[in-house]
């Protein structure tokens, strides 16, 4: 046997030092929002107005529709910097259809369509080309915004006919509508995830991908599909959010790229894969939300809010990873 | 095996050229020739200084993918320096006292940055999308979205000087390869940057503090980005909070482009600098052809692309002769 | 038993030089098994003292201890008379101990002179920059003295195998190595390259090197030895001068176990018909030309040394790494393509690694028993927790897995338990065939003697299972027969009346 030196590797955290199962860890997050909620309370009056909840809401909403599918990919061992421009562009390319006259759900059809080739080919990228995930996305994210930024040419598209902004701003029994698709989306996720063979196949792929290639799992097959069904929630959260600011411009993406990725690691999905769920996002999703209407209801300026999603994606990724307790080296 | 294997005589392998290098003398002999106006001496002048701030991020960047890793935040923290920078000018401070507040930023987030890939083992991509956040609110807050201007000459003047016929950002520019050549060939800490990135275990087993040259390495483009901030604030004489955000990307792209791999601890700084200079002459046809951005930025994503592919196809190409 | 003899010139008398290196009662312990068990050896300057042992007899360990990688639970070393303290690489090093391994140890972008000084390169007094000039020149100097023609500016990346360990060498050396521990260096090489490996071992010999050399093969170890110690269950058995042994001699010392088989089949198999027919396999991964077949019923063992070849052949029948030439039948039907078609095929493998191939770590026991087997319980691809929960508490309930929680991860079970949840996860698929890589490696006793009645309850229902296994006590009491591989060949079948460890170790270790 020839004798590999042993770097002393730090074992995984011991399973009891993770709260006991998922169930323990969505409690937390759970318990966190309540506590954020207080906090805020406490600190504004303004903040418990049936009014401000919904907004809330309605904000978590947006920000779940585009983790959704970044869930998808992460639970699966990839990762996908290129939502937030495949936003820009799935909604920049709807704006035009809809502006032109066009009907909206034409274009309601052309977000969704661009938003899935684009996760297609990052798709290709990672299982043809066997690009390292987060290299190929990032070139992705370039040349959408690229595309983008082309096809805008500098201007902005604004005006949607009402029945289409009421996707994002309309409120159905007294609940933002976004708040509707949200919920749709959490659940048939789920149901996917738990509830299907491929689902399972998805965990099982992003815990060990090579186990489960040794165990018959078509992995490549499935990988395709998260990355096709991320670009397709990237069509999805493209027209919500179109609808909700009735304007298109080349940036419209970019400030929620930093967001988006924060909500999917608070809500206890591993970057590392195989560990993770969709509802967990919704709370991370709604505890970012909170955080955010935290800072417009105290009067901090918008300028603080990059630095502030930043510093809670890092303490998220720590925290992700002493839970998992991965230190691996001593170099 | 290759043949030569089982020999007790083994030559030193002529390293193939970068790619980049036929591509970009296609390029420029293309614009001279096919573009109006890039052959204009002027035109040529604003090339070498728009390369300059360039080339300064991208020679850190070298040294960071040759380590495995990936600085996403080179741009923001450039924009932050500079507005730190000027802050203060504003304030009154001399051009010293500025570059050293500059220098003083820059370095903390590279070591922060460091500290998290290095000793946490979190993935660089991440870590450094989280700090570029922080760098660019930082910027934000600083300046509440605005300018930064009333700086006085002193740093344009330093900006627009010749030092022995070549322009001072081209000087500066030319020091930091100098320095980053230096280091990567002459120092343990360039040596350790191949390890680190082709076998970290075998410095580790060297007995080498593996965890602290890897800090380091991220430090050191915090600093150099303090120190092109100078340049930066000196263009414009005054600091823009988001002006360079976007930049490391064309850094990125150049180590790519100059034939630095990510995963082998294989670097080549000429490359670098053939693929900063490759983007710049790109960016410049382009513009004076009046194609915007946002496509040369495309361009230059498919480039990428297509640069990594043939560079993993070269590899298993050599993993199957082996 | 030992005898106190450790010069080995069964003299009785003490041996004229003092030995460069003693260890004294060395014992060290791992949860459940003793690797060393009080073990005394001394090494000499100037001479190849060849280890011997088969795969588990402790001879890793000892290297480990030698060069700080673990620390002896008990005993005592001496270097030189006096007592040391060997905890880290770095305390080896500074007593000259070095090994060659074949990977981890050179950088592949820097090159010769930059790898053998990698951490001592040479300075500059005055502006600490490297000083590049006297770098090369002693690295010349030590390649010059082993008669290697390298250009010191050559990259390590553009070296083949057997020459970069030329350059693990001369590393060595640079650093004043006394004692050279090498581990099967001649795995990847040549007979040239061997030669010249040779040649190289006795020029330091003559110069007072002690070399510790740990080789599977009789050939190398009468022609380069000069003392041979055979390890067996972590104990040294003896340790004779190479002029005295024979190789029957060798191998009976190290096969020589109290009898008390860890498991008794009921009965041995009466074949079916043939599940696996591979004929003339081929990989790049080192197989070259293996027939073997497997039928209905029966255990066929996979023998041979580590590096053989044996997991290579299950991995490529499984479609794992791919097939250069050959041909692989499966009940018939010719199959080819990766993992997917052929478990599609009834196949299972489990694999050498089971932490890192064969299971999900961070994933409950229920969902790494259930991976392989989710089209066979849910062909509509509807998955419905309560029907799989029950599905897996029964599995756990034939496995015996302790503790039969479902829901815990599998990362928290005993390495035996792990395993069963590794073949369990192919009970459900319906396989007919059976590819096991090591079934019982790092197992308590207990835990063994269930996975083979595990395996036994398979053939008995009418499976195939080729059994690959480094323990030849396993291979002799379990299976009906065995193939022994050599050099990523098969060296000989070895039916039922044959099977026995000396055999089994006769063909793995003979070069034609």
């Amino acid at each position: 046997m020839s004798g590999a030196p042993e770097t002393a590797v730090h074992p995984g955290g011991q399973w009891r030092h993770r709260l006991a199962g998922d169930a323990g860890a969505l409690v937390l997050r759970a318990a966190l929002i309540v506590l954020v909620g207080l906090a805020l309370a406490l600190a504004s009056d303004a903040f418990l107005s049936t009014a401000n909840v919904l907004n809330v809401l309605r904000q978590a909403s947006l920000i779940f529709l585009l983790a959704a599918g970044l869930t998808l990919v992460i639970l699966c061992g990839g990762f996908d910097l290129s939502v937030a421009a495949n936003l820009t562009l799935s909604a920049c390319l709807a704006a035009g259809v809809i502006k032109s006259g066009l009907p909206p759900w034409l274009g309601v059809g052309t977000a969704l369509a661009c938003g899935t080739a684009a996760g297609a080919m990052n798709g290709l990228a990672v299982t043809l080309l066997r690009l390292p995930p987060f290299l190929a996305t990032y070139a992705m994210l370039w040349i959408l915004q690229g595309l983008a930024f082309h096809y805008m040419g500098g201007q902005e598209i604004f005006g949607f006919p009402p029945g289409f902004r009421a996707l994002g701003t309309g409120f159905l029994f007294g609940v933002p509508v976004p708040v509707y698709l949200m919920a749709a989306v959490l659940v048939t996720a789920t149901v996917f995830l738990r509830s299907t063979n491929v689902g399972q196949e998805i965990y099982a792929i992003g815990a060990n991908p090579e186990a489960a290639r040794l165990s018959g799992v078509p992995v490549r097959r499935r990988q395709m599909l998260v990355y096709m069904l991320s670009g397709l929630m990237s069509g999805l959260a493209a027209v919500v959010f179109l609808a909700r600011v009735n304007a298109a411009d080349s940036g419209m993406g970019e400030p929620l790229l930093l967001p988006v990725i924060a909500a999917v690691l608070i809500g206890g999905t591993s970057l590392f894969g195989g560990v993770g769920s969709v509802l967990g996002t919704v709370l991370g999703a709604i505890i970012l939300a909170l955080v955010i209407n935290g800072m417009n209801l105290l009067d901090i300026r918008a300028q603080w809010q990059p630095l502030v999603v930043g510093v809670v994606l890092l303490a998220a990724v720590m925290v992700d990873l002493v839970g998992r307790g991965r230190r691996e080296r001593i170099g | 095996m290759p043949a030569f294997a089982s020999s007790r005589s083994v030559e030193r392998r002529v390293r193939p050229l970068p790619a980049i290098l036929p591509i970009g003398v296609l390029l420029v002999a293309g614009a001279l020739f096919a573009v109006n106006g890039f052959a204009s001496a002027r035109n040529l002048a604003n090339l070498g200084l728009q390369a300059s701030i360039l080339l300064m991020l991208a020679m850190p960047m070298t040294l960071i993918i040759m380590s495995e890793g990936l600085d996403l935040s080179a741009g923001a923290v450039l924009s932050l320096c500079s507005v730190v920078m000027a802050e203060s000018l504003a304030g009154g401070h001399g051009i010293a006292s500025a570059l050293a507040a500059s220098i003083a930023v820059g370095l903390a987030f590279g070591l922060a940055n460091g500290a998290m890939v290095s000793l946490l083992a979190l993935p660089p991509f991440v870590v450094t999308l989280g700090t570029l956040g922080i760098a660019e609110g930082a910027s934000l807050v600083l300046t509440e979205g605005n300018a930064v201007s009333g700086l006085g000459s002193a740093i344009a003047t330093l900006y627009a000087l010749d030092v022995f016929g070549l322009p001072f950002p081209l000087l500066v520019a030319l020091a930091t390869w100098l320095t980053t050549y230096l280091l990567l060939h002459y120092t343990r800490f360039g040596t350790y940057v191949f390890a680190i990135g082709g076998n970290r275990d075998a410095l580790v087993l060297a007995g080498a503090p593996a965890w602290a040259y890897h800090i380091a390495i991220y430090a050191f483009g915090g600093l150099v980005s303090g120190v092109a901030a100078l340049l930066l604030t000196g263009r414009m004489n005054a600091a823009h909070p988001t002006v360079a955000i976007g930049m490391e990307f064309d850094a990125i792209a150049a180590v790519v482009l100059g034939g630095t791999s990510f995963e082998r601890g294989d670097g080549r700084l000429l490359g670098t600098v053939l693929g900063v200079a490759t983007i710049t002459v790109l960016r410049n046809a382009l513009d004076l052809l009046g194609i915007e951005s946002s496509l040369q930025v495309v361009s230059i994503g498919a480039l990428i692309l297509l640069v990594i592919v043939i560079d993993s196809l070269r590899k298993s190409r050599r993993v199957q002769a082996a | 038993m030992a005898r106190d003899d450790h010069d080995g010139d069964g003299s009785g008398q003490p041996a004229a030089p003092a030995p460069l290196l003693s260890l004294r009662n060395v014992s060290k312990t791992f949860p459940g098994v003793r690797a060393l068990d009080d073990v005394s050896l001394d090494i000499r300057a100037g001479e190849v003292h060849m280890l011997l042992g088969e795969n588990g007899a402790g001879k890793s360990t000892l290297i480990k201890v030698l060069y700080g990688a673990y620390r002896a639970d008990a005993g005592t070393i001496l270097f030189e008379g006096k007592a040391v303290d060997i905890t880290r690489p770095a305390d080896a090093r500074r007593l000259g101990i070095a090994v060659i391994f074949q990977e981890f140890s050179l950088v592949p972008f820097l090159d010769l002179a930059q790898n053998i000084f990698l951490g001592r390169e040479p300075r500059r007094p005055l502006t600490r920059l490297i000083d590049h000039a006297r770098m090369h020149r002693e690295a010349r100097g030590v390649l010059d003295s082993l008669g290697l023609d390298y250009d010191t500016r050559a990259l390590a990346a553009d070296l083949g195998v057997a020459q970069q360990q030329m350059v693990e060498i001369a590393k060595a050396l640079s650093q004043r190595a006394r004692i050279l521990v090498m581990d099967e260096p001649t795995a990847a090489l040549s007979e040239r390259e061997s030669n010249a490996l040779f040649a190289l071992i006795r020029q330091l010999r003559a110069a007072g090197v002690a070399i510790v050399y740990i080789s599977h093969r009789m050939q190398e170890v009468f022609a380069l030895g000069d003392r041979v110690t055979v390890l067996r269950d972590g104990r040294r058995v003896a340790t004779l001068s190479a002029g005295e042994a024979t190789p029957d001699e060798l191998i009976g010392m190290m096969v020589g176990r109290a009898v008390g088989a860890v498991y008794k089949r009921r009965q041995y198999g009466a074949a079916g018909r043939i599940v696996l027919d591979v004929r003339g396999l081929t990989t790049a991964t080192g197989v070259r030309d293996v027939d073997l077949n497997v039928r209905e019923g029966e255990i066929v063992g996979l023998s041979g040394l580590v590096g053989a070849g044996r997991t290579e052949v299950a991995r490529a029948v499984f479609g794992a790494d791919a097939i250069v030439a050959g041909e692989v039948r499966i009940s018939g039907a010719s199959v080819e393509g990766g993992p997917e078609r052929i478990a599609a095929r009834g196949v299972a493998l489990i694999p050498e690694n089971r932490k890192l191939e064969g299971l999900a770590l961070k994933r409950s026991v229920q969902d790494n028993l259930l991976v392989a087997s989710l089209w066979k319980l849910f062909p509509h691809g509807w998955y419905r927790a309560g029907s799989a929960h029950r599905h897996a508490r029964a599995l756990i309930e034939r496995l015996r897995v302790t503790p039969p929680a479902p829901r815990r991860l599998a990362r928290a079970l005993s390495g035996g338990n792990q395993q069963k949840i590794v073949i369990g996860k192919w009970l459900a698929a319906g396989c007919r065939l059976f590819l096991f890589d090591e079934p019982t490696r790092g197992i308590d006793v207990g835990a063994k003697s269930e996975i083979f009645a595990l395996i036994e309850d398979l053939v008995e229902r009418g499976a195939a299972v080729l059994l690959i296994s480094s323990e030849l006590t396993e291979i002799v009491h379990v299976c009906d027969r065995a193939y022994v591989m050599r050099a990523g060949r098969i060296g000989g079948e070895l039916g039922r009346a044959e099977l026995s460890e000396a055999n089994i170790l006769r063909l793995a270790m003979h070069e034609t």
